[in-house]
């Protein structure tokens, strides 16, 4: 089995006061392959937010460990992680978080450009191609304001993807979007999984829950339930029948 | 952290308006204190040589104007003569004018440091301050008098306070004996000098009276000053000084009003959402205005208080040039309360700008700020600016600097202030740097050269010159030299009126001086006036002047007007024949060879032409300046101390509120992977561009508008031109250099905020 991403008894707590402290995550163990399409759901408050920039060296852990290919993520310097999350991670936002100030093309290619993968023209190139890819290269010298919140979402995904990574964090990547465009940025990230992008998504939403192959359920910080709903394949009635299945398991766990 | 900075602000600015009109209030009240402890002279002309005191007595009682009259006689020892404190070398090089003097009976008194009138025993001298600050002299310490066979000592009982003569610019100084002690030192030095002197029934007739007395036919081989020029002489530096302080608190004040701005605004868009929630409650703009105004008002007023009981505390510093000079002052309500409502104002101002800025708040409805929740307008986007025309720039510093031009209203204020710590440091800098360079000379109406020896007067005087002038001619080591003659010379008013002038004749050639307009007289009908004189003739290039020479009256033509410290700023040149009677001064001026030791020179001219005043050019200088060079270095070290203290204190408000502000971008950049490291170069870029862009304006702004300043303040001297002298060294590497280490360091101390921010926090808000 080949694993990328894996934590082992992560805990994290936040000190709210003197004597309270809040344990968000409790003892979580987690196993992601390479090439894997995750989705973690659960209640608010449950720690799927914390679980996904915990594990993903935003946000340092309590205690615990966490294993990006192989690296202990506690054992990090900060300058290490941030090349780590600039080399290897990308992260895609349910406000997206563009910088405001730089135009559409700047914002996807300035990861690349810091990164220096490869030299500016072939970062150049490649966003080019993504942003051909998600069909946004006509924006490019337009400002973030001059782009409706699917097309954006687009942008952030061409950001995430500039220096090949070899994980992309979704955190309700479709939260801010109507169904429409929800439904094809789900595609999108699912042609992007296909490609041999690991992909692991905090979501609310069972409609994009149901097109990941496996979906894992919080509780009061913990993993409480896992279910596994195999690649999605996109034929004929495929779609309703994994969100009634996946609805059904969900009220199951008091979702 | 802004309250705190805002709050030091407006103590500062608070401080340093207290303590200068402080000064201002002490100076007046301690030269008025002085001049009516001392009953100074309202009009003193000098004489050398004889005088019919009968004549004067006769004269002075059927004028009108005339209250009291005193003829004062002064025994001139020359420097060489002299010995103070422990030196064993005599002043030879002086270019102070020594005179001995006992105790004058009805005006004119010397003082002591109480402002009493001084009473010395046999034996005993009373020292001018002057010495006592240049050579550290105490009291019990001796003066000796010794002079081929005369030696005596004087034990120093007292320091003088002198109304005419205290301020090291004026080159005479007079040391006060007992009448036994100047009979005797009076039959040795025969060289007497008078001060005839006058108290006027009204003083505000002093230019009368003076005219008056230059058409009487009376004694006046020498000068003749008024009491307006001792007030003026007396009180000009610390005047100077008081006036500095308080163009220096303004200068904080503004800034400490921009940063309340920044502030406020920037508290504003932060709690705009919670502005918004109070307007929806129905709060009044009113209240809420209040919310924000209390805590300034707090800051003005206990600000402004602390800044004057500080000033309480500084006062005695700043004045203590005053207190040693003039004396102190009884402090009237005025003085207590000037100082007290100048620091109140400043308290005052803080609020007065906080309200107006408040006025914002109406621009505001709830609607907007519920829903914006940000107040800025959107950047802008810079095409031209693009990244991937960001060419050999790294990303971080490109990023830096495409921020600073995009949002160039906000970083316009930092800016701003680098500007300021720029201007304040290098005017003073590039001051200091003029006037201690060789060049200073010609804003002394002297043309540069490497020496100057000057003949004082004296009955043989002319013979000394003639034989001084042959030992030159014949010396193989001058290279070239110029004889110069002061001498008395009536000018007749266009009202028909008679003053006297004296005037410089020589060639003018030979050491060449620099003219603020036109050029040195060379025909026999041509003048130059010092600056001074010319704005009070109102004469300008071109215009005639009426003068009698050898009897007759010549019509003569402003060739030019320079500038001119010395001799009160009055002074003029022409190419006349003079009269020998009314001879003041004789000097010439002289460059050795090349590679003839300018020092064995000053030397053996001293020794053979004794006591003759032999001076270099430097010498010169620094005996004249130096008082006010060791003031302007003390200014220097402060301003330089200040803008640095500035341009750190500003930057760290500054990068603290904007790292606040662009705590959500950062947390986007470092969830990209931008490390802590890549946000510092940017904000470290920004800080230095500014800092870049405000050094080079400050720069053009000291080298114009600096120079102009610091030229309308010496106009009061008789410099009105001042051009600066820069050491390009000091002024463009060595200062930017410190003002980009205080930046930087400050800088990378500012942002170390940024390591706390919590990246997930701000990405999930």
């Amino acid at each position: 089995m080949n694993v990328l991403l894996k934590s082992r008894g992560l805990n994290k707590s936040f000190v709210l006061g003197k004597d309270n402290v809040q344990r968000v995550l409790k003892d979580v163990d987690l196993q992601i392959r390479r090439g894997e399409f995750v989705s973690v759901m659960g209640p608010s408050g449950s720690g799927k937010s914390t679980l996904l920039y915990t594990i993903s060296g935003m946000d340092r852990m309590t205690s615990g460990s966490v294993k990006l290919d192989g690296s202990e993520l506690a054992d990090l310097s900060e300058e290490a992680l941030s090349d780590l999350r600039l080399t290897d991670m990308g992260f895609v936002f349910q406000h997206i978080h563009l910088l405001k100030n730089l135009s559409i093309f700047d914002n996807v290619v300035l990861p690349g450009y810091l990164a220096r993968n490869g030299g500016r023209k072939a970062v150049n190139q490649r966003a080019t191609a993504l942003m051909e890819k998600v069909g946004i290269d006509e924006l490019a010298d337009n400002d973030v304001t001059q782009a409706s919140g699917g097309q954006l979402q687009r942008v952030g995904i061409c950001r995430a993807l500039i220096n090949n990574p070899s994980i992309v964090f979704g955190d309700e990547p479709t939260g801010a979007l109507n169904s429409k465009a929800a439904g094809e940025i789900m595609d999108l990230l699912a042609d992007i999984n296909r490609s041999g992008t690991t992909i692991l998504l905090v979501t609310h939403n069972v409609k994009v829950a149901a097109r990941t192959e496996r979906v894992l359920f919080m509780l009061d910080g913990r993993i409480v339930a896992e279910r596994r709903l195999g690649a999605y394949v996109g034929n004929g009635r495929e779609g309703s029948r994994r969100e009634e299945a996946l609805s059904a398991w969900l009220l199951e766990q008091g979702f | 952290m802004v309250a705190v900075v805002v709050f030091a602000f407006v103590v500062l600015s608070a401080l340093l308006v207290a303590s200068g009109s402080n000064l201002i209030m002490e100076l007046s009240g301690a030269l008025d204190a002085l001049f009516e402890a001392s009953r100074a002279p309202h009009f003193v002309q000098m004489h050398a040589g004889e005088i019919d005191r009968t004549e004067i007595d006769e004269w002075a009682a059927a004028n009108e104007m005339v209250e009291e009259q005193q003829t004062m006689e002064m025994v001139t020892v020359d420097g060489s003569a002299l010995y103070v404190g422990s030196a064993e070398t005599p002043e030879t090089n002086t270019i102070m004018d020594v005179s001995f003097v006992s105790q004058n009976p009805q005006f004119d008194f010397l003082l002591d440091l109480d402002n009493q009138v001084i009473e010395v025993a046999p034996g005993e001298v009373a020292v001018p301050i002057y010495y006592r600050e240049r050579d550290g002299l105490r009291l019990g310490d001796t003066i000796r008098v010794a002079d081929g066979g005369f030696d005596r000592s004087f034990r120093v009982a007292a320091f003088v306070r002198d109304a005419q003569m205290n301020p090291a610019i004026v080159h005479s100084k007079r040391f006060l004996v007992h009448e036994k002690d100047l009979s005797a030192l009076h039959e040795h030095f025969a060289e007497t000098e008078y001060l005839i002197e006058f108290r006027l029934r009204d003083p505000g007739q002093a230019g009368a009276f003076g005219e008056a007395y230059a058409s009487s036919g009376l004694p006046k081989k020498g000068t003749s000053v008024d009491r307006n020029l001792f007030m003026t002489l007396n009180g000009l530096s610390d005047g100077i000084v008081a006036g500095v302080v308080i163009v220096l608190s303004l200068l904080l004040m503004v800034i400490a009003i921009l940063c309340l701005r920044f502030t406020i605004l920037a508290t504003m868009e932060e709690d705009v959402k919670e502005i918004g929630v109070m307007k929806a409650i129905g709060v009044g703009r009113r209240d809420i205005g209040r919310i924000y105004l209390t805590k300034y008002v707090v800051i003005g007023v206990v600000g402004s208080t602390a800044g004057y009981l500080a000033s309480l505390y500084l006062n005695p510093l700043l004045s203590a040039n005053v207190m040693l000079y003039m004396g102190q002052a009884h402090k009237g309500i005025l003085g207590w309360a000037v100082p007290m409502l100048a620091a109140g104002g400043m308290g005052l101002m803080v609020v007065i700008s906080c309200a107006i800025i408040l006025r914002r708040l109406r621009q505001i409805t709830a609607v907007e700020a519920l829903h914006s929740g940000d107040l800025r307008r959107p950047a802008g986007h810079l095409q031209v600016l693009s990244l991937r025309n960001s060419g050999p720039f790294g990303v971080n510093v490109f990023l830096g600097l495409r921020d600073v031009l995009q949002r160039y209203r906000l970083f316009g204020l930092l800016c701003f202030v680098f500007l300021f710590c720029a201007f304040v440091i290098i005017v003073p800098v590039h001051f200091l740097t003029t006037i201690q360079s060789p060049s200073f000379i010609s804003y002394m109406g002297i043309g540069q050269s490497d020496m100057r020896i000057d003949l004082r007067q004296s009955d043989d005087m002319a013979q000394r010159f003639e034989r001084l002038l042959a030992y030159v001619e014949s010396d193989p080591d001058v290279d070239k030299y110029s004889p110069l003659v002061t001498a008395q010379f009536t000018m007749v008013g266009d009202d028909g009126a008679e003053e006297t002038l004296s005037i410089q004749t020589g060639d003018f050639s030979i050491f060449p001086l620099d003219y603020v307009e036109g050029k040195a007289p060379e025909l026999r009908n041509e003048m130059a006036l010092s600056s001074l004189n010319a704005r009070e003739m109102d004469k300008g290039v071109g215009h005639r002047l009426v003068l009698i020479v050898d009897g007759q009256k010549r019509e003569m033509r402003v060739s030019g007007i320079y500038q001119d410290v010395t001799n009160g700023g009055r002074t003029a040149k022409a190419v006349l024949p003079y009269d020998p009677e009314k001879v003041l001064w004789r000097a010439v001026s002289l460059d050795v060879t090349e590679g003839s030791s300018i020092d064995a020179k000053v030397q053996e001219y001293a020794e053979t032409f004794h006591p003759a005043r032999v001076t270099d050019l430097e010498g010169y200088l620094s005996q004249t300046l130096g008082n006010t060079i060791a003031q302007l270095r003390k200014v220097t070290v402060v301003a330089v101390g200040v803008g640095l203290c500035v341009a750190a204190l500003i930057t760290s408000l500054f990068l603290t509120m904007l790292i606040s502000k662009d705590s959500s971008q950062i947390a986007i950049m470092r969830s990209m992977g931008f490390s802590l490291r890549d946000i510092r170069v940017q904000y470290l870029s920004r800080a230095l561009l500014l800092l870049g862009l405000g050094i080079a304006l400050g720069t053009v702004f000291s080298n114009t508008l600096g120079q102009r300043l610091v030229s309308s303040l010496w106009a009061l001297m008789g410099a009105s031109q001042i051009r600066f002298v820069i050491d390009p060294i000091r002024a463009y590497v060595l200062l930017p250099s410190f003002l980009m280490l205080a930046v930087s360091l400050t800088t990378l101390l500012s942002i170390r905020g940024i390591k706390e921010t919590n990246i997930a926090e701000m990405i999930v808000e």
